[in-house]
């Protein structure tokens, strides 16, 4: 029997009872395109995540004080006073190679006449604008001798030289944080969101003004190294952990990590989300299925006289399957297809909807790939093959005698 | 009688089992049918014609005896043997037509082509062939719903002979046509028979029955009688009527 024949057998059969038809079809789009959206969203969401940790600067250390037990506390009380300024001293000394830069982090009222800013203050070093790649636009940003004399100069982000200056330009003028009047010397060029940090909003004063004048100790948020050479970061990364720990008397109070480990834990959780979301589309498209094996059951039925009298006059077994079988195939390949041109819509509509909605989403975007429209419509096909054979099966073993006289 | 016979039976009997129950349609049946013949099979409702209709159209198998059809034993057959023999050696005419609904009068006929493998040409050719034949050829793309019950019939009739099968086996062919064109039906049965056209014809009706050339009456799953019909004596249950 020639393929084409059933085909357009197949067609008029699904025409007409169209409503049927895109009912059941419609299970099968819903199934594709929640397969295809998904995976276009989570492969959205994770070379989203990778891009902003990559753009925190590359080859980073990050270094910072690890919490300790209760009894680790009582065991090393005294001997350790956790990341000061002094270690990351110590580091820029005892590696020349790399760039370490300290962080003291701030909570502070800014205010230039009536108005304010409420937000972080970064004490830092002048190698800060090399480790993270983030530049003065207007002025300049912290030099050595800022540091040295402990000045009262402040750097400000873009948003927060808006907040404070409107469109005038806001270098020499005067800032007063806290109850202390700073000069501003540098406003840094946009950068945006990135990886929930907004650099437009930071605040930027040399580190030895923020120990001296407002925090009293020494104590840092972080350092941050820079190892230009890729091939070092293990090296590095022991070595440093090694030389902190020797400082604080032998107390293991540091945690040195890399971008890698921040990858890492990206991809678990992204194949967390590929299992669940993946899981969920699955389970829509086999409910597409089982909606086509009902249809067909019914469509068995109802067309069992017409089975009787193809069998009459010359079908065999193979012949009523195949028609019976084509018809939901053509069922999930007219879905499927559908389906891939809904996913496509649904994953761009939703990135869309993220790029606009979530903070520092501007750049987020749905990524599609050939292998996953190609997943989603062979396995739509094996769907309409799996689902529709067993009604294919019965209306092939019917009876021909019986069939034709079926009331 | 030159040869074999085109059908044979021998000692066909169909039991059929619903739950404890046995129910023997047809019981040790022997009829000969020779080709070129026009043979009414007559019986009432119960009377087992219908059983004798599927075994002798190869759409069931007796439960006992032997059908011997055009020097084959159809007994021996496979499911898909006997398709192929439905296909090819036996045309079916039904009371309620059977044509498919969504096909054009030509597909319908086309449809046993088909299924024996030719190509979409030669399908065409032999459908249109055909249904000229039957003389409709100005009807060819109409639907069903759109013809005449005795064109539907004829419909039917040529995608019977459409494969030029050994036997015609026509179940109550008029059963759904008014006198008149059931009259037209069973002229054109008579005309196959005068082209050489093996024809089994299976009703209840006596005056159906009376175009044939000889009549097999069944009762109770049994033959009563089999006999060749005069036609210049018409049969006493159908004298007087029009």
């Amino acid at each position: 029997m020639i393929v084409q024949s059933i085909v357009i057998d197949a067609l008029k059969n699904l025409k007409s009872n169209l409503l049927r038809t895109g009912l059941t079809m419609l299970g099968v789009i819903i199934g594709v395109a929640a397969v295809i959206a998904m995976i276009a969203i989570v492969e959205g969401g994770q070379v989203w995540l990778v891009k902003s940790i990559e753009r925190l600067g590359t080859n980073l250390l990050f270094v910072w004080k690890k919490s300790l037990t209760l009894e680790e506390q009582r065991k090393f009380a005294g001997r350790s006073t956790g990341l000061r300024y002094g270690d990351a001293l110590a580091v820029r000394e005892r590696f020349p190679d790399v760039v370490a830069i300290p962080m003291i982090e701030l909570d502070q009222q800014l205010k230039a006449g009536d108005r304010e800013f409420s937000g972080e203050v970064t004490g830092t070093w002048p190698e800060y604008q090399e480790v993270r790649n983030f530049r003065a636009e207007h002025g300049r940003f912290l030099i050595q001798s800022d540091l040295t004399e402990w000045k009262r100069v402040v750097v400000l982000g873009k948003e927060v030289a808006e907040k404070l200056f409107g469109s005038g330009s806001p270098l020499d003028r005067e800032v007063k944080i806290g109850d202390q009047r700073f000069t501003v010397v540098g406003v840094m060029r946009p950068k945006g969101t990135v990886y929930g940090t907004n650099y437009d909003e930071m605040v930027f004063i040399p580190a030895t003004t923020a120990i001296r004048r407002f925090q009293g100790k020494d104590t840092l948020r972080r350092i941050v190294v820079h190892v230009p050479d890729r091939e070092e970061m293990e090296r590095v990364t022991q070595q440093l952990h090694s030389l902190l720990v020797q400082r604080h008397d032998g107390v293991d109070d540091v945690r040195v990590r890399n971008q890698g480990d921040f990858l890492n834990a990206v991809d678990r959780t992204i194949w967390t989300f590929r299992i669940v979301l993946g899981g969920v589309a699955v389970v829509a498209l086999l409910v597409g299925g089982i909606g086509i094996m009902n249809i067909m059951l019914v469509t068995v039925t109802e067309r069992t006289k017409e089975i009787g009298l193809r069998k009459a006059i010359g079908a065999r077994r193979r012949d009523i399957m195949l028609q019976f079988l084509v018809e939901s195939v053509t069922i999930s390949v007219i879905g499927g297809f559908l389906g891939i041109l809904a996913g496509i819509g649904a994953a761009y509509g939703f990135g869309g909807l993220v790029a606009q909605s979530m903070p520092g989403g501007g750049d987020w975007g749905a990524v599609i790939q050939p292998s996953a429209i190609l997943i989603a419509f062979s396995f739509a096909v094996f769907i309409g093959v799996f689902f529709g054979l067993y009604p294919a099966v019965k209306a092939s073993k019917l009876d021909p005698a019986e069939a034709l006289r079926y009331q | 009688m030159n040869g074999k016979p085109l059908i044979a039976m021998h000692d066909i009997s169909k039991v059929y089992h619903a739950g404890e129950v046995s129910v023997h349609a047809l019981t040790k049946i022997e009829i000969t049918i020779e080709k070129g013949e026009f043979v009414a099979i007559v019986g009432q409702s119960g009377s087992g014609k219908t059983t004798l209709l599927d075994i002798l159209g190869c759409l069931g198998q007796p439960t006992e005896g032997e059908y011997w059809l055009d020097g084959q034993n159809v007994g021996l057959l496979s499911d898909e043997d006997l398709t192929t023999i439905r296909n090819q050696k036996i045309g079916f005419v039904f009371q309620i037509f059977h044509l498919l609904s969504r096909k054009t009068a030509l597909e319908n006929v086309q449809l046993p082509l088909q299924y024996a493998g030719l190509s979409l040409a030669e399908q065409r050719k032999g459908a249109t062939e055909m249904l000229k034949r039957v003389g409709l050829d100005d009807r060819m793309l109409h639907f069903p719903t759109q013809l005449s019950g005795g064109q539907q019939q004829r419909v039917a009739i040529a995608r019977a002979l459409v494969n030029e099968p050994a036997i015609l086996l026509a179940d109550e062919p008029t059963g759904n046509l008014d006198s008149r064109t059931g009259q037209e039906v069973m002229a054109m049965f008579g005309q196959l028979h005068q082209d050489g056209q093996t024809i089994i014809l299976i009703t209840h009706d006596q005056s159906v029955a009376q175009a044939a050339k000889r009549r097999i009456v069944l009762s109770d799953g049994q033959v009563v009688s089999d006999e060749a019909i005069d036609a210049s004596s018409p049969s006493k249950e159908t004298a007087g009527q029009p």
